[in-house]
């Protein structure tokens, strides 16, 4: 039986030196536990694999010490040596068949029920806690990136982007999907834990919505119909250091929450609203977020 | 010890020359073991590198390098990305940036946004580094918060929380001594440090009785 699986998943053809299109996956038949290899080509010169992904591969295996149940579990590192130019690096992952987009997309009208949202939320949070605890920022939380088992246990994934934060670092601009980025990202002032906050409170709205809250199509409208929805911030509160301006954007009539996610609950509102402040440095913690009232509702 | 004895001419040299590629040419750092086998060493690298190699395709019954299943204890498939999360894709790290490799078979409009993102990655100059030194780290807790870096024994460990906010005592006391330098009283002073000293103390104490099981302690970078 085992050499018959070795002969069935014989390559017929390898296109380009990747295996496009496909992921392995695979069955533990001693545990019945599914893996799955995530492969990442990391270009190379004379002195290896660069610092950044021998620092993120060791920041991957030291949060793994604390297997906490919200973080997809990694289970190995291989790397191994395509050509001189390149190095093939592949994680070995717990397999979640599905994340936050399809499950979502395959929820029954009308949509997810007030306490699963919540028991979604909460699982949410706890993850970008520790992550934020353990001085991670993810920058690039998004539906796709928050995988849901089939027990609805919430696991967050792809710190390709997260590193250990320093002073020192050259952050890009761009690091988050666009209709998930703070305003701060946007307007590319300085920022921190926050802007996985922000994300959240899209995630937060579109579990209602199914559908997301902000889509912009460039940073401008996307910061518009941000602040269709929160309103202009005032001026004094608009970050000093950018090149945008509060007046770039005309007078706003703002509408409330409730009219863009209807079915959400006074304290989810309230809970909502924290997550979207404009200011990052007034808007609510992971942590805080944890102590809400919304989290205390029936 | 070793007994190693720098003539004087030496140590002349040691300290005209004193920056520290230059200590290679001095007699005491020459060939202290012997020539070095360059290939052999290579040789060596390579088996070892071999070795992990082999290891990680025993544990997973998989051949990394040509991405091959072998028998073993996992039972193997490939299955199509578009069956999968989009995280599990193979993707490629250019510099700091990462790409998925495969378009998923349905095409997503956000996948057309990380594509913008990369066309427009060296538009936005990296900014300074002082500049990032008043990020909202430093500033992050709001009033009467604690800094989620100090809370890692409760989110690590599952323990209730302990309003022992340290931070944000740290905090005031580095801010009081700021002030009370300008004003210099001595006495003030002694004061202060007596505080900032018993201050420390129940920090520690605090510390230690939550801190049941050890966990990781990570090193913390405190922006001022």
């Amino acid at each position: 039986m085992a050499q018959e699986a070795a002969t069935q998943y014989e390559r017929v053809a390898e296109i380009g030196g990747g295996a496009y299109g496909t992921v392995y996956k695979a069955r533990d038949r001693l545990s019945g536990q599914f893996v799955a290899l995530k492969s990442v080509r990391v270009q190379t010169d004379q002195d290896g694999l660069p610092l950044s992904t021998v620092r993120e591969v060791a920041l991957l295996k030291r949060l793994e010490q604390f297997d906490h149940p919200n973080v997809v579990k990694l289970m190995d590192v291989c790397a191994t040596l395509r050509t001189d130019q390149e190095t093939k690096v592949t994680l070995v992952f717990e397999h979640v068949d599905q994340d936050l987009k399809t499950y979502l997309e395959k929820a029954p009208s009308p949509g997810l029920p007030a306490s699963q949202i919540q028991d979604l939320m909460r699982q949410l949070l706890c993850g970008l806690a520790f992550l934020h605890s353990n001085c991670i920022v993810h920058r690039d939380l998004k539906p796709e990136n928050i995988l849901v088992t089939s027990r609805g246990q919430v696991k967050l994934a792809d710190f390709g982007l997260a590193r250990i934060y320093s002073c020192h670092m050259a952050l890009t601009p761009v690091v988050v999907t666009l209709w998930y980025r703070a305003p701060e990202v946007l307007l590319q002032s300085s920022y921190a834990t926050p802007v996985d906050i922000w994300s959240t409170g899209c995630i937060f709205a579109e579990m209602f919505r199914r559908k997301p809250l902000f889509r912009g199509e460039s940073e401008v409208d996307q910061l518009g119909k941000i602040f269709e929805v929160i309103g202009l911030p005032a001026e004094e509160d608009w970050p000093a250091d950018v090149t945008l301006s509060q007046r770039n954007f005309g007078p706003l009539s703002h509408r409330p929450i409730t009219d863009f996610v209807p079915e959400i609950s006074h304290q989810g509102a309230d809970l909502l609203l924290e997550m979207l402040t404009f200011d990052p440095l007034r808007r609510i913690s992971a942590l805080n977020a944890l102590d809400h009232l919304y989290f205390q509702e029936g | 010890m070793s007994n190693v004895q720098l003539s004087n001419s030496t140590l002349e040299r040691l300290a005209a020359r004193r920056t520290f590629p230059l200590h290679a040419r001095t007699s005491a750092c020459r060939n202290l073991f012997g020539p070095v086998d360059h290939e052999e060493l290579n040789r060596e690298m390579k088996m070892q590198l071999r070795e992990i190699s082999d290891r990680d395709q025993r544990r997973w019954n998989f051949n990394f390098e040509t991405d091959t299943p072998l028998s073993g204890d996992y039972e193997w498939e490939e299955t199509p990305t578009d069956s999968t999360p989009v995280f599990y894709q193979e993707s490629v790290q250019t510099g700091r940036n990462r790409v998925a490799v495969s378009v998923p078979a349905k095409v997503k409009p956000c996948s057309d946004m990380a594509s913008r993102d990369c066309a427009t990655q060296d538009v936005p100059a990296p900014r300074p580094v002082d500049d990032r030194l008043s990020t909202p780290e430093a500033t992050l807790p709001r009033s009467g918060e604690l800094n989620q870096e100090n809370c890692s024994d409760r989110l690590n460990s599952g323990k209730p929380k302990r309003k022992a906010a340290v931070c944000a005592r740290r905090k005031r006391t580095s801010t009081t001594e700021l002030t009370t330098t300008t004003t210099t009283h001595i006495t003030d002073f002694y004061m202060k440090r007596k505080r900032m000293s018993e201050a420390k103390q129940s920090e520690n104490s605090s510390q230690n009785s939550t801190l049941a099981i050890p966990v990781e302690q990570t090193p913390r970078k405190r922006i001022r």
